[in-house]
């Protein structure tokens, strides 16, 4: 039988992901939705189709949708920050 | 926390294996923790060894690596050290790298995620480059030299384990690269006619520093003929105007790698900032040269201000500015440069080494304890 031995471990664990929740008030009018495309080819497409089924599944009272300049680039803070002021959810997307 | 049997008593930070090698690389590869070639078992001892080359807590994070943003203590780096097969006294300059690609600029997140073909290329200059053997002549790029080959392959191994570039799912390149498995050398700057990189970003002569780069690998420029100094310029950049370059469309800033005979043949009658004004001029290309749905949906939008409605003859260049290009010497004998495109949305970052309190550091020696 093999002696042990302890090896250092080498990997980092991911970052507990526990999301901050909390209820959103929903006005009657339905959710207001936000979308960023994040320019790669076909996101806006996909998008679209995306928040027509939302709309066809639950009321939304408002869409808006805002534009990254590059796919490889976050979004800027203002981007952002409209996004979280206009929007109670928001889509992002992958497309090609 | 610079206890290091202390600290491996906290959870998930050791494990327990049958203490044989091939048995050690088996767990190693099941759990991931491997690019794939055998690896040196990271015993308390072999890590306590690297960590003798460290000036920090050995539990403090001294960066996070995107994309899983997972801690880079000088404890888990010196475990991949180990591994990769690096002498203690490389790790100072290993911390550094990481730390340098971790900065904002480089977009690392974007770097290890993308479907592109990039790595970080670690340029060295300084003393330091000397005093670990780093290579910066013949075959700088390729094997022989344990500094370069540990090194690179000790920064793979902690974008994998740490910041979870695993292929397929945190890193999702397409072809990936063999730059992958490592990509570190040393500036030639004893045959260089020029200042040295660093210099050129803003560090003193005096310093070590490195200077990391989201790259492709080195592209070759194979110039025998030219007897000028614009005749090799105008090779070089005839070789920059690439189609499928991300680089034209952004402001980004590539590597021209000059080899030492070209780099005396340039220089005679350029100075560096003249090389990088005519590279810029010349090192373009047409549009005809992209497809219709490139120009469409590509150059009508980045360049909408000077392309809007573009002529087949206008021009794209490969740097939108001649700052933006860097120039290095790197290399033996031979008429040879390189050109090293970018992943185009990052940007390079230079870092001088440092110990803890701030200084410039002579030697990695300085970095010892006790």
């Amino acid at each position: 039988m093999n002696q042990k031995v302890r090896l250092v471990v080498p990997e980092a664990p991911s970052p507990q992901a526990v999301a901050e929740t909390k209820v959103r008030a929903v006005a009657k009018g339905g959710i207001r939705l936000g979308v960023l495309d994040n320019s790669k080819g076909n996101a806006d497409h996909l998008l679209r189709f995306i928040v027509d089924g939302v709309k066809a599944l639950m009321p939304v009272a408002s869409v808006v949708s805002l534009r990254k300049d590059s796919v490889s680039l976050p979004a800027p803070e203002a981007i952002l920050d409209q996004l979280a002021a206009e929007s109670d959810y928001v889509i992002t997307a992958m497309a090609d | 926390m610079s206890n290091l049997a202390q600290m491996l008593q906290t959870a998930g930070s050791s494990i327990e294996a049958d203490d044989d090698f091939d048995a050690i690389n088996a767990l190693m590869r099941e759990k991931g923790w491997s690019d794939g070639l055998p690896i040196v078992p990271p015993t308390e001892a072999r890590v306590a060894a690297m960590l003798a080359y460290c000036d920090r807590p050995f539990d403090q994070p001294i960066a996070k690596i995107a994309p899983r943003w997972g801690e880079a203590t000088p404890l888990r780096l010196a475990a991949n050290a180990v591994m990769a097969g690096c002498q203690p006294r490389y790790f100072p300059l290993y911390m550094l790298a990481i730390e340098a690609m971790c900065e904002e600029p480089l977009n690392l997140y974007g770097v290890q995620a993308t479907t592109h073909l990039c790595a970080p290329l670690v340029i060295v200059n300084g003393p330091v480059a000397r005093e670990l053997d780093i290579n910066c002549g013949h075959n700088a790029f390729g094997p022989g030299h344990q500094a370069n080959a540990s090194i690179g392959r000790a920064i793979r191994l902690a974008l994998v384990n740490i910041g979870g570039a695993i292929p397929a799912l945190g890193d999702m390149s397409t072809f990936g690269s063999p730059a992958k498995y490592s990509y570190l050398v040393a500036e030639n700057e004893a045959e260089s006619p020029w200042q040295p990189l660093h210099v050129d970003r803003g560090f003193p002569a005096e310093a070590s520093a490195v200077t990391v780069i989201g790259a492709e690998c080195p592209h070759n420029v194979n110039d025998h003929e030219s007897l000028d100094g614009e005749g090799v310029l105008m090779t070089i950049a005839g070789t920059m105007g690439i189609a499928g370059s991300n680089d034209i469309y952004y402001q980004a800033q590539p590597l021209v790698i000059m080899g030492p005979e070209h780099a005396k043949a340039v220089a005679a009658s350029f100075s560096k900032d003249d090389a990088r004004r005519f590279l810029q001029q010349h090192a373009h290309l047409t549009v005809s040269k992209l497809s219709r749905d490139n120009i469409e949906r590509r150059v009508r939008v980045t360049f909408k201000d000077r392309l809007a409605n573009p002529r087949p003859d206008d021009l794209i260049y490969a740097v939108q500015r001649p700052e933006d290009l860097l120039i290095a010497v790197i290399g033996g004998a031979g008429k040879h440069s390189a050109f090293v495109p970018t992943f185009g949305a990052t940007l390079p970052v230079t870092r001088a080494l440092k110990t803890v309190d701030g200084r410039l550091a002579k030697s990695v020696e300085d970095f010892r304890r006790g």
